[in-house]
């Protein structure tokens, strides 16, 4: 037992220097200065914010929300600002000291790669997030991260276009997720986050249709924990990447486990609508385990699951 | 008056008490809170009995702050060290139900108060409410009423009388109120709209505020605009943050696009919303 003040929490995750490893996840933190009157952004590893296109964007009609059991399932689309507003209006409203990593979302090659060399230059961003979970006209509408050989042009065409650290956020809706880890890394990335969230429907038994104006939205939430925990332990062992975990991540006993499993760090996603202070109470949770359990640093936990022998 | 910001606390149950069939009067204690402005909303989680954390059902529920009470009993808007806020709702669902089961002194999460609130006006007031919408109209007409006494008539509508809530409340104000009901078993028998036909009838100088039922609003924006009345509704949406990130709670605009009920409502001008999309 070693005293909580003395843990060291401080993680490098493909580059970028964190505080904590505790990151929220895009699409659940909004630009962050929502979230202000109920946290210091700074107590946190960083934020990943709402992800980017080149146009602002409007979402999906309503309903965008379903509940599920123990989880939530969103058709949001692309809503966002756009990436020259964000530069201009969202970064600069942000408290000095904060990372934040900025997510890109695009519905073509080409326009990924133009959102990430806006980006580039900019001093705020500490990092890029490519969110591979959108639909790819050209391949028939399947996401551009459920193709391997898609997942490589992508890939690819971003890391020509950035020297940032470069993250590639991957989808779960996937038979192998070592395969697409293995493409990711092949084309440079310096890390992965997963997982995305699960492909689902929910249905409106009444009306007898989904009950999202999209049909298909995304599960997130306690639901897919276990899934993601799979997922990180499998491209673990897949790349030598480090990974940012995260699905379903409500505690920092959840966050632990994704470090145990191989995750350097983690994104706090769902849990943030919840609880507008949820990361930080994972923060302070995750120094008390190593306190607990004897680890002066917390990088010490990273892959640290000793897997049963048959 | 500047919206007060919003807190993320532990609430503790101080009451919880059944009125008519459905409906609940729950009253937390809530350290910090800062007073609300009418039409606002806390987002509500009943905390966990034991120790691990409740993830079924998962998100926290909106609710409107019906009013709020210092702890020495006394009104009083301005920044609290305690107070107890009063919430009116209906068990319809698992989330409802989970807060009809509280007990006192159980823990239940509360974050706000949230998005802006009906906006002050002057003049003659016609506030119509319906189902839970009741609950976001108590403090609007309570203000109205303290300021200009008589300016404010209270309009309620439900199924059957056992469905109302909060009406002696409302009769303790002397805003009325007036109620229709579908069954006419309290009250004239028809529906709430059909009483703010024939106020307007009246008087069309009045402003309407709406608060219920999708399909009620609609009706309160389409007959304020056939009189040239100004209409204010207050939109109920499912969300699950109630700060402006989830986006789930998207309201389609006449104009296009959308608006966010949390953080640019609840309360929209009705004439702005695209009521015939909104789901």
């Amino acid at each position: 037992m070693s005293d909580a003040e003395d843990v060291d929490l401080r993680v490098e995750l493909a580059g970028i220097a964190l505080r904590n490893p505790v990151l929220t996840a895009s699409g659940t933190f909004g630009y962050g200065t929502e979230f202000a009157p109920f946290l210091d952004l700074r107590r946190l590893g960083g934020f990943v914010a709402k992800s980017l296109t080149l146009e602002p964007r409007r979402g999906n009609p309503p309903p965008r929300i379903a509940e599920a059991p123990s989880g939530m399932l969103n058709a949001i689309s692309l809503e966002n600002v756009g990436v020259d507003a964000f530069v201009r209006e969202k970064l600069p409203a942000l408290p000095d000291g904060v990372v934040v990593v900025a997510s890109i979302f695009e519905t073509e090659i080409d326009r990924y790669a133009e959102v990430a060399k806006r980006l580039s230059g900019v001093a705020r961003v500490a990092g890029l997030e490519l969110n591979a979970s959108c639909p790819h006209v050209k391949s028939g509408g399947i996401e551009f991260g459920q193709n391997p050989a898609v997942l490589a042009t992508l890939v690819r065409a971003v890391r020509r276009a950035t020297t940032l650290p470069l993250l590639v956020k991957l989808s779960p809706n996937v038979t192998d997720i070592g395969e697409m880890a293995r493409v990711c890394e092949a084309e440079g990335a310096d890390g992965l986050s997963l997982i995305n969230s699960v492909q689902a429907l929910e249905v409106d038994v009444e009306r007898r249709r989904p009950v999202l104006s999209n049909g298909l939205g995304g599960l997130s939430g306690p639901a897919i924990r276990p899934i993601a925990l799979r997922m990180v332990w499998q491209a673990r062992r897949a790349v030598k990447l480090p990974i940012c975990g995260m699905g379903g991540i409500a505690s920092a006993e959840d966050a632990v486990k994704f470090m145990l499993c191989g995750a350097t760090a983690v994104q706090v996603g769902t849990q943030n609508y919840l609880d507008p202070a949820a990361a930080a109470g994972v923060v302070d949770g995750i120094r008390a385990y190593c306190a607990r359990h004897g680890f002066s640093r917390v990088a010490d936990l990273v892959g640290a699951l000793e897997m049963r022998r048959p | 008056m500047a919206v007060p910001a919003p807190i993320r606390v532990d609430a503790q149950v101080a009451s919880l008490s059944q009125e008519g069939v459905a409906s609940w009067r729950l009253r937390l204690r809530v350290p910090d809170w800062p007073g609300f402005e009418p039409g606002q909303f806390v987002m509500l989680s009943p905390g966990p009995r034991g120790a691990a954390p409740r993830t079924d059902p998962l998100l926290p529920r909106p609710m409107a702050v019906y009013r709020e009470r210092r702890a020495d009993g006394e009104d009083r808007a301005g920044s609290l060290r305690e107070a107890e806020i009063e919430i009116l709702f209906k068990r319809h669902g698992r989330g409802t139900a989970l807060l009809a089961s509280c007990a006192p002194g159980d823990r239940v999460g509360v974050v706000g108060p949230l998005g802006h609130g009906f906006a002050a006006i002057s003049g003659r007031a016609l506030l119509v409410a319906g189902g839970t919408g009741i609950a976001s109209v108590y403090e609007l007409a309570a203000r109205l009423e303290r300021r200009a006494p008589g300016s404010a008539r209270v309009l309620l509508g439900a199924r059957s009388g056992a469905d109302l809530m909060g009406v002696s409340d409302f009769e303790a104000l002397g805003v009325g109120p007036l109620i229709a009901t579908e069954d006419g078993s309290l009250g004239k028998r028809g529906l709430v709209t059909d009483l703010l036909e024939a106020e307007l009838a009246r008087d069309a100088s009045a402003h309407v505020y709406a608060c219920g039922p999708t399909a009620m609003m609609r009706r309160c924006a389409e007959i304020a605009a056939s009189r040239g009345a100004p209409c204010s509704a207050s939109l109920e949406n499912p969300m699950a943050c109630g700060f402006g990130v989830c986006l789930g709670c998207a309201a389609p605009l006449r104009a296009g696009g959308f608006a966010l009920v949390c953080r640019d409502g609840p309360v929209f001008d009705a004439a702005a919303i695209a009521w015939e999309v909104m789901p």
